[in-house]
């Protein structure tokens, strides 16, 4: 019985979204971001329901900031691994998922079977990863993956995998953009009504509104008369870009108000949060008729087949 | 707040205020151009929220009532711009050149210019890396000044045709 734990909040270990000055997303670490439509975590662990018997998440919930500390999420990690031993697993997967990885876990099992060691710890081409296979009766604990015994007893599974290890903002657009091109098994959500061009049920995109291939529409989203989104843009599940506003090659994070007639270009926007990517510079944007948080609509009253009939799309690259 | 204002005179021989013309020799003849009267040069608060927008131009509007105003405005200390701090940038430029004066921006801030293009009016605004850049344009040939007549690939011309005429 293969059990895995996954684990979202390490910002000792995982430089989060540092860009951000705001409360709302302060360490929130990437991997627990949507990216086309999910986060990368809920991806992780949808992947492992696949080869495992038991999987569990243990994440800092996005409004307690702060009110966790570190030691605690530890102290649940270890209760888990507690629970799965009691559960008769004879192998319990770690994966600290700062980093969005597509591993084989069947044949990473198997290779850990086959070495007979206490720990299997997964490597690609450019160094480790927070991901383990141990073997529960020689591991009293999930702490016991990061003491030095662990790293005396552990075999290396090299893999040539996609991996992202999302430490910065340009890693996070990076991962989109080899989603859009098919570079890794990350697939948008919802559905591709032209070539290039998903849109997530929801999404609400007024007729004169123009998307140009690449581009990712979330859930709920709204994009108003005359806006522009373009080269490789997501918006991500309740999000609304007003009138007339241009997005190109640009993230923009769930629940984010976009004002009129503006130029986003190169950055990421998580509320009043904006990140450039081509001045490398963080801003905090005060003024609410630029940029702040939406609130979540949940409108759901058009289905992604009425969107394909009122919006004007375009496949070109 | 730190905000300074300070005056730049234009190089002339005489110094001081008063309006000097200036001759400029070009293929043309001469040409009369306008360098005196002094550039201003301010910077712009690091925070340029409403309340500070109206502080700012208490300090500059007077500055923009005088005949051919000449602004440079110093952006590297903006950290952060609301809407309202771009509308009063706008109303400068404006405000300038209806008394066909100039206002240019110098040394953004990164901060700046992802704001000003954000907003779509980097454009607008002719911007310089330094105020001494900036302050230096002001005194530069304008493009009216130099010989509009002859193209400047005529000389160009007339070569290959020489050319063509050996061949």
């Amino acid at each position: 019985m293969l059990g895995a734990i996954i684990i979202t909040d390490h910002s000792d270990r995982v430089q989060g979204r540092t860009f951000v000055s705001g409360e709302r997303s302060a360490q929130t670490p990437w991997a627990a971001v949507e990216v086309l439509g999910k986060p990368p975590v809920t991806r992780l662990a949808d992947a492992l329901w696949e080869v495992c018997d038991l999987v569990s998440v243990i994440a800092r919930p996005r409004d307690h900031v702060g009110a966790q500390s570190e030691s605690s999420l530890t102290d649940l990690a270890d209760e888990c691994f507690a629970n799965y031993i009691g559960k008769g697993c004879d192998a319990i997967l770690i994966a600290c998922c700062g980093t969005y990885f597509e591993l084989d876990i069947a044949s990473m099992l198997a290779f850990h079977q086959e070495q007979c060691l206490a720990c299997t710890r997964a490597f690609v081409d450019d160094g480790p990863l927070d991901v383990w296979i141990v073997d529960p009766s020689v591991a009293p604990a999930y702490s016991w993956v990061f003491s030095s015994s662990a790293c005396a007893r552990s075999a290396v599974y090299r893999s040539q995998a996609y991996a992202n290890r999302l430490q910065s903002a340009s890693d996070f657009r990076r991962l989109v953009l080899d989603g859009f091109h098919s570079r890794c098994r990350l697939r948008p959500e919802g559905a591709e009504i032209k070539p290039g061009i998903w849109v997530c049920e929801g999404a609400q995109i007024e007729r004169s509104a123009r998307i140009v291939a690449p581009a990712f529409v979330g859930r709920n989203v709204q994009i108003s008369e005359e806006c522009l989104i373009t080269r490789g843009s997501n918006v991500e599940s309740n999000s609304h870009i007003d009138f007339g506003t241009g997005v190109e090659n640009s993230s923009i994070l769930p629940n984010t108000y976009v004002g009129i007639g503006l130029d986003l270009s190169h950055s990421i926007v998580d509320g009043r949060n904006l990140f450039n990517l081509q001045h490398n510079v963080s801003l905090e944007i005060t003024d609410p008729v630029v940029l702040r948080e939406s609130t979540a609509r949940g409108r759901g009253r058009q289905s992604s087949a009425d969107v394909e009939s009122g919006m004007a799309v375009s496949s070109v690259e | 707040m730190l905000r300074v204002a300070w005056l730049y005179l234009l190089l002339n021989e005489h110094g001081g205020e008063q309006e000097l013309d200036r001759k400029v020799k070009t293929r043309k003849g001469e040409y009369k151009m306008l360098t005196s009267g002094p550039i201003v040069v301010m910077q712009v608060p690091e925070v340029l929220n409403v309340g500070e927008v109206h502080n700012f131009m208490q300090e500059l509007g007077p500055l923009l009532e005088s005949n051919r105003p000449r602004v440079v405005l110093d952006l590297s200390q903006v950290r952060s711009m609301e809407s309202a701090g771009v509308e009063m940038l706008l109303h400068c430029l404006e405000e300038v050149l209806k008394r066909d004066g100039d206002l240019k921006l110098a040394a953004l801030s990164p901060e700046a210019e992802v704001i000003l293009e954000l907003m779509r009016v980097s454009r607008v605004f002719e911007t310089f890396r330094t105020c001494d850049d900036a302050v230096r344009s002001f005194n530069a040939i304008p493009a009216e000044a130099v010989s509009q007549n002859t193209p400047w690939c005529a000389n160009v011309f007339n070569e290959l045709g020489i050319v063509k005429q050996a061949s």
